[in-house]
Protein backbone atom coordinates (compact mmCIF):
# COMPACT_ATOMS: atom_id res chain seq x y z
CA UNK A 1 0.00 0.00 0.00
CA UNK A 2 1.03 3.46 -0.68
CA UNK A 3 1.15 6.38 1.46
CA UNK A 4 -1.41 7.95 -0.53
CA UNK A 5 -3.94 4.98 -0.77
CA UNK A 6 -3.24 4.54 3.20
CA UNK A 7 -4.22 8.06 3.61
CA UNK A 8 -6.96 8.16 1.20
CA UNK A 9 -8.62 5.04 3.39
CA UNK A 10 -7.81 6.61 6.84
CA UNK A 11 -9.84 9.78 5.73
CA UNK A 12 -12.78 7.92 4.70
CA UNK A 13 -12.71 5.86 7.89
CA UNK A 14 -12.97 8.84 9.58
CA UNK A 15 -15.72 10.84 7.84
CA UNK A 16 -18.09 12.57 10.15
CA UNK A 17 -15.76 12.88 13.04
CA UNK A 18 -15.07 17.01 14.05
CA UNK A 19 -12.64 18.32 11.13
CA UNK A 20 -9.98 19.61 14.04
CA UNK A 21 -10.18 15.85 14.91
CA UNK A 22 -9.64 14.56 11.09
CA UNK A 23 -7.37 17.23 10.70
CA UNK A 24 -4.96 16.31 13.85
CA UNK A 25 -4.86 12.77 13.11
CA UNK A 26 -4.56 12.48 9.60
CA UNK A 27 -1.48 14.85 10.48
CA UNK A 28 -0.02 12.80 12.46
CA UNK A 29 0.05 9.49 9.93
CA UNK A 30 1.31 11.91 7.88
CA UNK A 31 3.99 12.63 10.19
CA UNK A 32 4.95 8.95 10.90
CA UNK A 33 5.11 8.50 7.00
CA UNK A 34 8.03 11.43 7.00
CA UNK A 35 9.58 10.16 9.63
CA UNK A 36 9.52 6.73 8.51
CA UNK A 37 10.67 7.29 4.63
CA UNK A 38 13.57 10.34 6.03
CA UNK A 39 14.62 7.03 8.17
CA UNK A 40 15.40 5.23 4.99
CA UNK A 41 12.63 2.48 4.59
CA UNK A 42 9.70 2.52 1.53
CA UNK A 43 6.58 3.75 1.92
CA UNK A 44 4.97 0.21 1.63
CA UNK A 45 7.00 -0.70 4.97
CA UNK A 46 5.88 1.84 6.71
CA UNK A 47 2.09 1.20 5.94
CA UNK A 48 2.36 -2.46 6.19
CA UNK A 49 3.95 -1.45 10.19
CA UNK A 50 0.80 0.89 11.10
CA UNK A 51 -1.49 -1.70 9.85
CA UNK A 52 -5.19 -1.73 8.38
CA UNK A 53 -6.18 2.00 7.75
CA UNK A 54 -9.69 1.35 8.45
CA UNK A 55 -9.15 -0.38 11.88
CA UNK A 56 -6.85 2.84 13.01
CA UNK A 57 -9.66 4.54 11.60
CA UNK A 58 -12.44 3.32 14.08
CA UNK A 59 -10.19 2.68 17.24
CA UNK A 60 -10.10 6.61 16.62
CA UNK A 61 -13.55 6.66 16.17
CA UNK A 62 -14.32 5.22 19.23
CA UNK A 63 -12.01 7.04 21.54
CA UNK A 64 -13.87 10.08 20.31
CA UNK A 65 -17.11 8.57 21.16
CA UNK A 66 -16.47 7.80 24.27
CA UNK A 67 -14.01 10.95 25.52
CA UNK A 68 -17.72 12.64 24.24
CA UNK A 69 -19.72 10.66 26.88
CA UNK A 70 -17.22 11.27 29.25
CA UNK A 71 -17.24 15.00 28.68
CA UNK A 72 -21.44 15.42 28.65
CA UNK A 73 -23.70 12.91 30.19
CA UNK A 74 -26.39 13.02 27.65
CA UNK A 75 -28.72 10.40 25.77
CA UNK A 76 -26.89 11.65 22.20
CA UNK A 77 -23.58 11.09 23.36
CA UNK A 78 -24.40 8.17 25.07
CA UNK A 79 -25.93 6.78 21.76
CA UNK A 80 -22.62 7.91 19.68
CA UNK A 81 -20.68 6.20 22.35
CA UNK A 82 -22.22 3.13 22.12
CA UNK A 83 -22.39 2.97 18.10
CA UNK A 84 -18.54 3.78 17.97
CA UNK A 85 -17.78 0.64 20.33
CA UNK A 86 -20.43 -1.15 18.49
CA UNK A 87 -18.64 -0.19 15.39
CA UNK A 88 -15.15 -2.07 16.66
CA UNK A 89 -16.77 -5.08 16.75
CA UNK A 90 -15.85 -5.20 20.29
CA UNK A 91 -19.71 -5.92 21.17
CA UNK A 92 -21.70 -8.03 19.69
CA UNK A 93 -24.99 -5.97 18.52
CA UNK A 94 -27.49 -8.76 18.15
CA UNK A 95 -26.91 -10.53 21.34
CA UNK A 96 -26.57 -7.24 22.94
CA UNK A 97 -29.79 -5.71 21.42
CA UNK A 98 -32.79 -7.34 23.09
CA UNK A 99 -30.86 -7.22 26.30
CA UNK A 100 -30.52 -3.83 26.08
CA UNK A 101 -34.08 -2.88 24.67
CA UNK A 102 -34.97 -4.45 27.90
CA UNK A 103 -33.44 -2.70 30.21
CA UNK A 104 -33.78 0.72 28.17
CA UNK A 105 -37.12 0.06 28.34
CA UNK A 106 -37.33 -0.21 32.13
CA UNK A 107 -35.26 3.15 32.31
CA UNK A 108 -37.45 4.79 30.12
CA UNK A 109 -40.87 3.31 31.65
CA UNK A 110 -38.89 4.33 35.20
CA UNK A 111 -38.70 8.13 33.78
CA UNK A 112 -42.25 8.60 32.74
CA UNK A 113 -43.28 7.09 35.86
CA UNK A 114 -41.29 9.31 37.66
CA UNK A 115 -42.87 12.03 35.33
CA UNK A 116 -46.40 11.04 36.29
CA UNK A 117 -46.10 10.85 40.09
CA UNK A 118 -44.27 14.56 40.12
CA UNK A 119 -47.05 15.98 38.05
CA UNK A 120 -49.94 13.87 40.67
CA UNK A 121 -47.80 15.20 43.22
CA UNK A 122 -48.00 18.51 42.24
CA UNK A 123 -51.47 18.29 41.40
CA UNK A 124 -52.41 17.40 44.98
CA UNK A 125 -50.07 19.73 46.58
CA UNK A 126 -52.09 22.65 44.63
CA UNK A 127 -55.42 21.41 45.03
CA UNK A 128 -55.61 19.02 48.15
CA UNK A 129 -55.99 21.87 50.53
CA UNK A 130 -59.01 23.38 48.83
CA UNK A 131 -60.60 20.10 48.23
CA UNK A 132 -61.69 19.28 51.65
CA UNK A 133 -60.15 15.60 51.97
CA UNK A 134 -60.15 13.90 54.90
CA UNK A 135 -56.93 14.97 57.29
CA UNK A 136 -56.90 18.73 56.68
CA UNK A 137 -54.90 21.12 54.48
CA UNK A 138 -51.88 20.58 56.05
CA UNK A 139 -51.98 16.88 55.56
CA UNK A 140 -52.78 17.13 51.97
CA UNK A 141 -50.20 19.43 51.22
CA UNK A 142 -47.59 17.36 52.92
CA UNK A 143 -48.84 14.50 50.73
CA UNK A 144 -48.13 16.42 47.78
CA UNK A 145 -44.93 17.60 48.44
CA UNK A 146 -44.30 14.14 49.54
CA UNK A 147 -44.68 12.63 46.20
CA UNK A 148 -42.97 15.01 44.12
CA UNK A 149 -39.25 14.40 45.91
CA UNK A 150 -40.31 10.43 45.49
CA UNK A 151 -40.36 11.18 42.09
CA UNK A 152 -37.27 13.26 41.82
CA UNK A 153 -35.51 10.33 44.05
CA UNK A 154 -37.06 7.84 41.76
CA UNK A 155 -35.70 9.98 38.26
CA UNK A 156 -32.19 10.19 39.95
CA UNK A 157 -31.62 7.02 41.09
CA UNK A 158 -32.68 6.10 37.03
CA UNK A 159 -30.63 8.69 35.92
CA UNK A 160 -27.66 7.21 37.92
CA UNK A 161 -28.44 3.53 36.62
CA UNK A 162 -28.34 5.13 33.06
CA UNK A 163 -25.31 6.33 33.34
CA UNK A 164 -23.51 2.96 35.43
CA UNK A 165 -25.43 1.12 32.23
CA UNK A 166 -23.61 3.12 29.51
CA UNK A 167 -20.07 3.57 31.28
CA UNK A 168 -20.30 -0.46 31.84
CA UNK A 169 -20.69 -0.54 28.60
CA UNK A 170 -18.00 1.06 27.29
CA UNK A 171 -15.77 -0.75 30.01
CA UNK A 172 -16.40 -4.05 28.85
CA UNK A 173 -15.91 -2.52 24.96
CA UNK A 174 -12.98 -1.23 26.04
CA UNK A 175 -11.30 -3.92 27.54
CA UNK A 176 -13.02 -6.32 25.28
CA UNK A 177 -11.18 -4.61 22.24
CA UNK A 178 -8.17 -3.90 23.93
CA UNK A 179 -7.41 -7.66 25.20
CA UNK A 180 -9.13 -10.24 23.13
CA UNK A 181 -9.22 -8.30 19.57
CA UNK A 182 -5.37 -7.89 19.20
CA UNK A 183 -4.84 -11.37 20.63
CA UNK A 184 -7.45 -12.59 17.90
CA UNK A 185 -6.27 -10.69 15.07
CA UNK A 186 -3.13 -11.21 13.72
CA UNK A 187 -0.16 -8.96 14.87
CA UNK A 188 0.76 -6.40 12.02
CA UNK B 1 -2.00 -19.70 23.27
CA UNK B 2 1.20 -18.43 25.08
CA UNK B 3 1.15 -15.70 21.80
CA UNK B 4 -1.93 -14.81 23.48
CA UNK B 5 -0.85 -14.02 26.40
CA UNK B 6 1.99 -12.48 25.20
CA UNK B 7 0.37 -10.07 22.80
CA UNK B 8 -2.25 -9.19 26.06
CA UNK B 9 0.92 -8.67 28.19
CA UNK B 10 1.94 -6.50 26.01
CA UNK B 11 -1.14 -4.62 25.43
CA UNK B 12 -1.17 -3.82 28.82
CA UNK B 13 1.18 -2.19 29.77
CA UNK B 14 2.06 -0.10 26.44
CA UNK B 15 0.85 2.87 28.36
CA UNK B 16 3.12 2.14 31.48
CA UNK B 17 6.26 2.30 29.09
CA UNK B 18 5.11 5.06 27.24
CA UNK B 19 4.82 7.19 29.94
CA UNK B 20 8.45 5.43 31.42
CA UNK B 21 9.86 6.70 28.14
CA UNK B 22 8.41 10.14 28.25
CA UNK B 23 9.50 10.54 31.92
CA UNK B 24 13.10 9.99 30.67
CA UNK B 25 12.98 13.09 27.97
CA UNK B 26 9.80 14.26 25.81
CA UNK B 27 9.82 12.67 22.57
CA UNK B 28 7.67 12.60 19.42
CA UNK B 29 5.21 9.49 18.54
CA UNK B 30 7.31 8.12 15.75
CA UNK B 31 10.20 7.94 18.27
CA UNK B 32 7.91 6.46 20.67
CA UNK B 33 6.50 3.64 18.05
CA UNK B 34 9.43 2.49 17.25
CA UNK B 35 11.24 2.45 20.49
CA UNK B 36 8.35 0.11 21.49
CA UNK B 37 8.15 -1.88 18.57
CA UNK B 38 11.88 -2.52 18.77
CA UNK B 39 12.00 -3.18 22.08
CA UNK B 40 8.23 -5.23 22.92
CA UNK B 41 7.71 -6.24 19.42
CA UNK B 42 3.99 -3.40 19.31
CA UNK B 43 2.24 -2.45 16.47
CA UNK B 44 3.43 1.31 15.24
CA UNK B 45 -0.21 2.02 14.31
CA UNK B 46 -1.29 1.32 18.06
CA UNK B 47 0.38 4.69 19.46
CA UNK B 48 -2.05 7.09 17.86
CA UNK B 49 -5.04 6.23 19.60
CA UNK B 50 -2.88 5.52 22.83
CA UNK B 51 -1.51 8.93 22.72
CA UNK B 52 -4.86 11.10 21.79
CA UNK B 53 -6.07 8.72 24.72
CA UNK B 54 -3.44 10.13 27.74
CA UNK B 55 -4.01 13.84 25.96
CA UNK B 56 -7.53 13.75 26.40
CA UNK B 57 -6.76 12.08 29.81
CA UNK B 58 -4.19 15.08 30.92
CA UNK B 59 -1.18 12.97 31.39
CA UNK B 60 0.80 13.96 28.47
CA UNK B 61 0.44 17.18 26.73
CA UNK B 62 2.20 18.57 23.03
CA UNK B 63 4.16 21.26 21.72
CA UNK B 64 5.96 21.91 18.48
CA UNK B 65 9.61 22.10 17.62
CA UNK B 66 10.96 23.56 14.13
CA UNK B 67 12.35 20.95 12.32
CA UNK B 68 14.84 21.71 9.59
CA UNK B 69 13.16 19.25 6.83
CA UNK B 70 9.42 19.20 6.77
CA UNK B 71 6.85 20.73 9.23
CA UNK B 72 7.54 21.44 13.05
CA UNK B 73 7.58 18.44 14.77
CA UNK B 74 4.74 17.38 17.61
CA UNK B 75 6.53 16.72 20.77
CA UNK B 76 4.89 15.04 23.66
CA UNK B 77 5.60 15.28 27.62
CA UNK B 78 4.52 14.24 31.10
CA UNK B 79 2.22 17.21 32.88
CA UNK B 80 2.14 16.42 36.72
CA UNK B 81 -0.81 13.83 36.06
CA UNK B 82 0.82 11.83 34.37
CA UNK B 83 4.08 12.15 36.59
CA UNK B 84 1.93 11.06 39.17
CA UNK B 85 0.13 8.16 37.05
CA UNK B 86 3.70 6.78 36.19
CA UNK B 87 4.99 6.58 39.41
CA UNK B 88 1.47 4.93 40.74
CA UNK B 89 1.54 2.66 37.74
CA UNK B 90 4.76 1.58 37.82
CA UNK B 91 4.43 0.70 41.61
CA UNK B 92 1.22 -1.55 40.87
CA UNK B 93 3.47 -3.35 37.99
CA UNK B 94 6.16 -4.16 40.56
CA UNK B 95 4.47 -5.43 42.89
CA UNK B 96 2.29 -7.18 40.65
CA UNK B 97 5.46 -8.73 38.93
CA UNK B 98 6.85 -9.75 42.32
CA UNK B 99 3.79 -11.44 43.62
CA UNK B 100 3.98 -13.48 40.44
CA UNK B 101 7.63 -14.13 40.42
CA UNK B 102 7.19 -15.76 43.94
CA UNK B 103 4.38 -17.39 42.56
CA UNK B 104 6.68 -19.26 39.57
CA UNK B 105 9.52 -19.64 42.10
CA UNK B 106 7.50 -21.44 44.45
CA UNK B 107 5.96 -23.67 41.29
CA UNK B 108 9.18 -24.53 40.24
Amino acid sequence: MTRAEFLTRLKRGLAGMPASAITDIVADYEAHFADGLAAGRTEADVAAALGEPERLAREQRAEQGVKRWEEAKNPSAAAGAIFAIVGLGAIDILFLLPLLMGVLGTLFACFMAAIGIFVAGGAVTAVGPFAGQPGGPAVAFLLGIGLMAAATALAAVTTLLSIWLVNGLVWFGRLHYRLLKPAIETQV
Amino acid sequence: MTEAIEIQLKKGVLALCVLALLSRADSYAYEIASQLAKDIDMGEGTIYPLMRRMQSDGLVETYLVESQSGPPRKYYRLTDAGRDSFAAQKAEWAAFTAAVEHILGAAA
